[in-house]
């Protein structure tokens, strides 16, 4: 009789491993649950790339002197490969200032970060704005 | 008996098993969160620095205002608007910049321009900021200090060519922060008959940048005195504007 009820409980005892490790296992392995690391990731990134921008006022002056293309292409350097992103600029009202829409490819569809970023010029006439940059990985 | 014994030998060792299965499991969801809770400590800490750095551009901005003729509470009023503007920016609980403008001599309103006759001239902005951010899940707190400072230093001397004639050297040094800098705009001026003559291409003049904030102005004028009050006029690549005087000295 003792002998069997131990040996139950062994038996019991490594059912229930085999249940704590397959839980493990799967909790590892399904991919259910976004990767929210992977985008908060990007999203500091994206503010990284914008301080960077932004030093020597460099920014600022992009905008005041809407050059919407080398702001374009500032990011893309800024920017890891395979990321796409859309960068939308609001005066201090919150009126859109980019008269052209300034972005590498569509967002549509994938997972998207948004990053806010204020920044300000280091022009005489002192002009500030509000960045929106948004990104996802592609693919 | 004896095998009772082990059958609870062995149930205590499958015991250690399971908790060691739980503890790395345990174990393992602490790292992911710890990753993770880095993870938002540096997007905080990027939205502190990108204040900062604005909060720069502003007193940068306002010290090229002010020192180029503009008023002297432009840069109070410019703070004042941005940290308005980024008191609405953090969703996640207050967002708060305060800022005191140094008013110590020789400053007032947290400027200071001093275009002296010594060979020397500054043109400053000093303020100290405290800057918090609180929410559900932070509370963080970081006061710097912001000195913004363009240094013109000038020394001259002058060699007689002929007669009438002098050729005049001036050399320029320009620093931000204490810093060589380089300077956007260079206009260098000399004194005949209390008037303020600039040299052009009829005096010969040349501008020499040795790259390392240091310039070397030379020119060919006419005056009949040893020496002679030359002034430099600059404007460095962030804009502000300072000058500084000198006398020129016959070597």
């Amino acid at each position: 009789m003792f002998d069997r009820r131990g040996q139950i409980r062994i038996i019991e005892s490594f059912l229930a491993i085999a249940v704590v490790f397959s839980a493990v296992l799967v909790s590892v392995t399904f991919p259910s649950a976004p990767d929210l690391s992977k985008q908060k990731s990007l999203a500091s990134i994206a503010t990284q790339a914008l301080i960077k921008l932004d030093t020597n006022g460099t920014l600022g002056s992009l905008i005041l002197k809407q050059l919407w293309t080398d702001i374009k292409t500032a990011l893309e350097v800024l920017l890891p490969v395979g990321v796409s992103f859309n960068l939308t600029i609001y005066d201090g009202t919150g009126h859109v200032v980019n008269s052209e829409v300034i972005q590498n490819s569509n967002l549509l569809g994938q997972e998207a970060v948004s990053v806010q970023y204020v920044c300000s010029t280091r022009s005489q006439t002192i002009h500030f704005f509000v960045v929106r940059l948004q990104m996802a990985w592609m693919g | 008996m004896r095998q009772r014994a082990n059958s609870g030998q062995i149930l205590l060792i499958a015991a250690f098993i399971m908790a060691s299965l739980l503890l790395s499991a345990q174990i393992y969801i602490l790292e992911v969160g710890k990753t993770s809770e880095e993870v938002e400590l540096d997007s905080l800490s990027d939205f502190i620095l990108s204040i900062r750095l604005g909060s720069e551009n502003v007193v940068i901005g306002s010290l090229a205002n002010i020192s180029n003729g503009g008023a002297s509470d432009t840069l109070e009023l410019n703070l004042e608007k941005w940290a308005s503007l980024i008191r609405d920016q953090y969703l996640y609980g207050k967002n708060v910049l305060n800022y005191t403008l140094r008013d110590t001599a020789p400053y007032s309103s947290g400027i200071w321009l001093n275009w002296g006759v010594n060979g020397h001239g500054f043109s400053s902005a000093y303020g100290s900021f405290s800057h918090r951010l609180s929410g559900r899940e932070t509370d963080v707190y970081q006061s710097y200090t912001m000195n913004i400072t363009t240094t013109l230093l000038i020394t001259s001397t002058n060699r007689r060519l002929n007669e009438n004639t002098r050729q005049v050297n001036v050399t320029i040094n320009v620093l931000n922060e204490a810093e060589p800098a380089t300077a956007g705009q260079i206009t260098i001026y000399y004194l005949v008959s209390n008037n303020w003559l600039i040299p052009d291409e009829t005096n010969n003049y040349t501008l020499l940048n040795y790259g390392n904030g240091t310039y070397l102005a030379s020119f060919i004028a006419a005056f009949p005195a040893e020496s002679v009050e030359v002034s430099a006029h600059i404007m460095d690549y962030r804009g502000i504007y300072v000058q500084a005087n000198a006398t020129s000295i016959e070597i």
